[in-house]
């Protein structure tokens, strides 16, 4: 079924489509649909993409029966497990959970650039079903998990979540993303980071071939505030990773990085964008991936840099590895600078494992195999080496040893 | 000047309403405006065979379903295709200065500055005379040695009456008419050009330029050129002028084909310099030009050089298609851009041969309020085995109403293929300039000793008269805007 007609037979069930003003928002987005059509050519962020799931697809939506969300006081440990999409409320002196509400739907959905190239984020926005909001009360520590599980075959997922970390908080979050059914999860995550804040934000993709997942989020900095986003995709279904950052004031920092591991026909579509909009930001973009049999993958970069944005430091590196004579990788690191006090400089690499180093491993009695698996090992070394967190640095481990008993 | 030369000149200068057409359309206006009609007018005036005006007619076709690429970071308004004459007005119908004291002071300024001899300045200025000076008797010398080796030069319209197999064969084999629609209108309209073949195992001996073909005091808006070295064979091209041109032509939309077979190698350096407009930003010429080389034999190489410096608008990007084994690619530029100067260049390397390798090197400079964009594509097909490419971009800011903006495509189809690429984008460096002011040079000096430090790697790679001449333009497009 197309758009149109999805969305004129199921909007009864769709979140706030009793509200004027939302509706009105949603007969705009659903006449860019009908006058852009996806066009492909044009718009570089479909790329690759197999469309028909997307745009022809049979929307199915079910009210979960079960969420929790549990808490461990002492460690500041909070676990949430998020069932289609959906968490029961919270509240305790320091954290806060709640539906969304009408009020956020404004916030991150009349989002000009966004609105103009992401389609994925207006069929988001159209379809809304699903969603939660978190706000991490002034001067916390904590830490939440969320176990994003879908419960049935055939559902369509449109999420929305909002993040809000007020003043002074600190907040290390997991995301998790393990789903086996067949099923398309669309979530947009749209976080705000209040003065002096910091959110270390995971996200670990492993579903299952028939899953599709989509995640984009959209994150504002304020002043001496940081982003850090860990992105790792072991899927083996399609995974598109969007992340938009805007740092609006000064001494902000934004720091986006992505693994992703692919194999088959799987494809992975990936973008970053920061904006610097202050004086004195930093921004850190750096994406690797690796690709084997016919996978197909895409990385866009963007750095913008304002007229007013001096001293902003800004740094992108891409690089990909292919492993298969079938696999290809696309990649445009851009950068946008309108000041002249700026350092930015980017970086790209595609190519084949290092055939120096492979002879060197094997001239010391290695199999060609087991040099190959070290050096990917080593290609993403730095940044799993990074992780603080133990436990989920031994949960990557694993998933990239599984990864790499199937290179060949 | 000897009397002798004086003679050669005005002989010359008689002898050349002998061709028929010339004095023909001294009676005839040219009208504005594209339609069919300027296109067999065109193709009429220039004495040109059927199968030509067919061509011709096929492209303007293929224009009018044509729109005008607008990717590219540039503002600009609408073009009326109307509002234009496709045939230049022939001469003495337009209006030229009478002498050195009608032309704009500041132009001379330049010219002195760039040590530009006072007769080739009145040519430059576009000063009523008619041919070009101490180049005649160079030119006629020259044609004679190349003569001697087989190298055809002359202008595409001769090209066309006299080699037709080789026109046919090749025209429109690299940039074919559909391509975009600046393509097909320059296939439709052009009037003028250089058609170069270099025969196989040639070398040719000096750098062939437009400046000493004959006829090429009038290198027209819509210039189509097409250069083939045989097995073999090298050449070296030089285009364009480091003197700023005026020009009252505002569209400019050249096509340069490049074809080297097995072995052969292509050389090709531009110095673009058009009127870039005013301070205000009005005028200058819309330049919008499509270069592209196929390195269609083993071996083979093509290597492009740009200092580009001039026009309102440059949307320019010479590529290469590296089809033969082994073939190499090579990108230099300079690309400066002051006031309200925009430009979107760059380049595209397509590896589709085993082993191809190509190299680029962008740098950028904006002042003012000018936008530079760095735009590149650099693809591997999937039987690019080996390929390598090496890109780095630069730019520099000066000034804080800039922008430098850099966009590259790689596109990685081959598991054995190599791509890196890295860009960076900065300011002059304080301690840079600390240190040559220290010394005792103006804020401006240092400035443009850095600026041409920062470009030097591209710089050495023109021919070496051009390189001196670059250099001082360099300077001179810096001026009054740094400090």
């Amino acid at each position: 079924m197309n758009i149109q007609d999805n969305y004129l037979k199921n909007k009864e069930n769709i979140f706030f489509s009793q509200n004027k003003d939302i509706k009105n928002h949603r007969e705009k987005l659903i006449n860019i649909f009908k006058n852009d059509k996806f066009d492909r050519k044009n718009n570089e962020s479909l790329k690759n993409i197999n469309l028909k799931n997307f745009i022809d697809f049979n929307y199915k939506y079910l009210i979960p029966e079960e969420t929790s969300v549990i808490n461990n006081n002492q460690e500041n440990i909070y676990s949430i497990l998020s069932v289609n999409g959906q968490c029961s409320s919270f509240k305790d002196e320091k954290i806060e959970i709640t539906k969304i509400l009408k009020e956020d739907y404004n916030d991150f959905s009349k989002n000009n650039t966004i609105e103009k190239n992401d389609h994925f984020v207006n069929l988001n926005s159209l379809f809304l079903n699903s969603g939660f909001k978190i706000v991490i009360k002034k001067n916390n520590n904590i830490k939440i998990k969320i176990s994003n599980i879908v419960t049935d075959d055939d559902l369509t997922i449109f999420q929305k979540n909002s993040i809000i970390c007020e003043e002074g908080s600190s907040l290390s979050l997991v995301d998790e993303y393990e789903n086996k059914n067949n099923s398309t999860s669309n979530i947009f995550n749209v976080i705000k980071l209040e003065k002096n804040s910091q959110l270390n934000h995971f996200l670990i993709q492993d579903n299952s071939s028939n899953h599709n997942l989509i995640t984009t989020s959209h994150s504002t900095c304020k002043k001496d505030s940081t982003y850090i986003q860990k992105v790792y995709n072991f899927s083996e279904g399609y995974v598109r990773n969007f992340h938009y950052s805007e740092l609006i004031e000064i001494n902000s920092e934004a720091d986006l990085q992505g693994i992703f591991f692919l194999k088959d026909n799987n494809t992975s579509n990936n973008k970053t964008f920061v904006k610097h909009l202050a004086e004195d930001c930093k921004s850190n973009q750096v994406y690797k991936g690796i690709l084997n049999d016919r996978s197909k993958a895409t990385y866009f970069s963007n750095t913008y840099v304002d007229q007013v944005a001096q001293k902003t430091e800004g740094y992108q590196l891409s690089k990909g590895v292919l492993l298969s004579d079938n696999a290809s990788y696309f990649s445009k690191p851009e950068l946008k600078i309108y000041a002249d006090d700026v350092k930015c400089s980017h970086g790209s690499t595609i190519g084949p494992i290092d055939e120096n180093a492979i002879f060197y491993l094997r001239s010391r009695g290695m199999s060609k195999i087991a040099a190959t698996k070290i050096l990917i090992s080593s290609f993403i070394n730095e940044e799993l080496s990074s992780i603080d967190d133990d436990q989920m640095s031994q949960i990557i481990q694993k998933k990239l040893v599984r990864y790499l008993s199937k290179v060949k | 000047m000897n009397s002798e030369t004086l003679d050669t000149l005005d002989s010359y200068s008689k002898n050349k309403y002998k061709y028929g057409f010339v004095t023909d359309i001294d009676n005839e206006k040219p009208k504005k405006g594209l339609n069919e009609d300027t296109v067999k007018f065109i193709s009429l005036k220039k004495n040109e065979p059927n199968w030509m005006l067919e061509w011709r007619l096929k492209a303007f076709s293929k224009w009018k379903k044509m729109k005008e690429p607008r990717w590219a970071n540039l503002n600009f308004p609408e073009i009326d295709y109307q509002d234009i004459y496709y045939y230049s007005a022939p001469k003495g119908f337009e209006k030229k200065p009478k002498d050195l004291s009608e032309v704009d002071p500041k132009l001379i300024e330049t010219y002195n500055k760039l040590g530009i001899p006072l007769e080739e300045q009145k040519v430059l200025a576009g000063v009523a005379v008619d041919v070009v000076f101490d180049s005649v008797s160079v030119a006629t010398t020259y044609k004679g040695e190349l003569e001697k080796l087989g190298i055809i030069f002359c202008s595409i319209g001769e090209a066309i009456q006299k080699h037709p197999d080789l026109i046919k064969k090749y025209l429109g084999s690299v940039i074919p008419a559909g391509d975009h629609s600046f393509s097909a209108l320059n296939s439709a309209v052009f009037t003028d050009g250089s058609f170069v073949y270099i025969p196989e195992g040639v070398k040719c001996p000096m750098e062939l330029s437009t400046y000493f073909r004959i006829n090429a005091e009038n290198t027209g808006q819509f210039e189509r050129t097409l250069i083939i070295a045989d097995k073999g064979s090298y050449v070296s091209y030089l285009e364009g002028c480091t003197a700023p041109k005026r020009d009252d032509n505002q569209l400019h939309a050249a096509n340069v084909e490049l074809i080297a077979l097995e072995d052969a190698e292509i050389k090709y350096s531009t110095v673009q310099n058009w009127y870039p407009g005013d301070e205000d930003g009005k005028g200058g010429i819309y330049n919008f030009v499509t270069k592209r080389g196929l390195c269609a034999g083993k071996n083979s190489k093509i290597s492009w050089t740009q200092v580009e410096t001039g026009s309102a608008i440059t949307w320019k990007y010479p590529s290469c298609i590296l089809k033969g084994d082994n073939s190499i690619g090579e990108f230099y530029s300079v690309a400066i851009t002051n006031n309200f100067q925009q430009a979107d260049t760059g380049t595209k390397m397509t590896h589709i041969g085993k082993n191809t390798k190509s190299k680029i090197i962008s740098k950028g400079i904006s002042l003012g309020k000018s936008q530079n964009t760095y735009r590149g594509e650099v693809s591997f097909l999937r039987k690019a085995d080996k390929a390598r490419n090496y890109t780095q971009c630069d730019s520099l800011l000066v000034g804080n109403k800039c922008g430098a903006h850099t966009v590259p495509y790689i596109d990685s189809k081959n598991n054995t293929a190599v791509i890196e690429h890295e860009a960076s984008t900065s300011k002059i460096n304080e301690d840079q300039l600390y240190y040559c002011r220290q010394r005792g040079l103006s804020h401006e000096e240092a400035v443009s000793l850095i600026v041409n430090g920062f470009c030097k790697q591209v710089l050495q790679e023109l021919p070496m008269e051009f390189a001196v001449e670059a250099q001082k333009l360099v300077s001179i497009s810096l001026e009054g805007s740094v400090g």
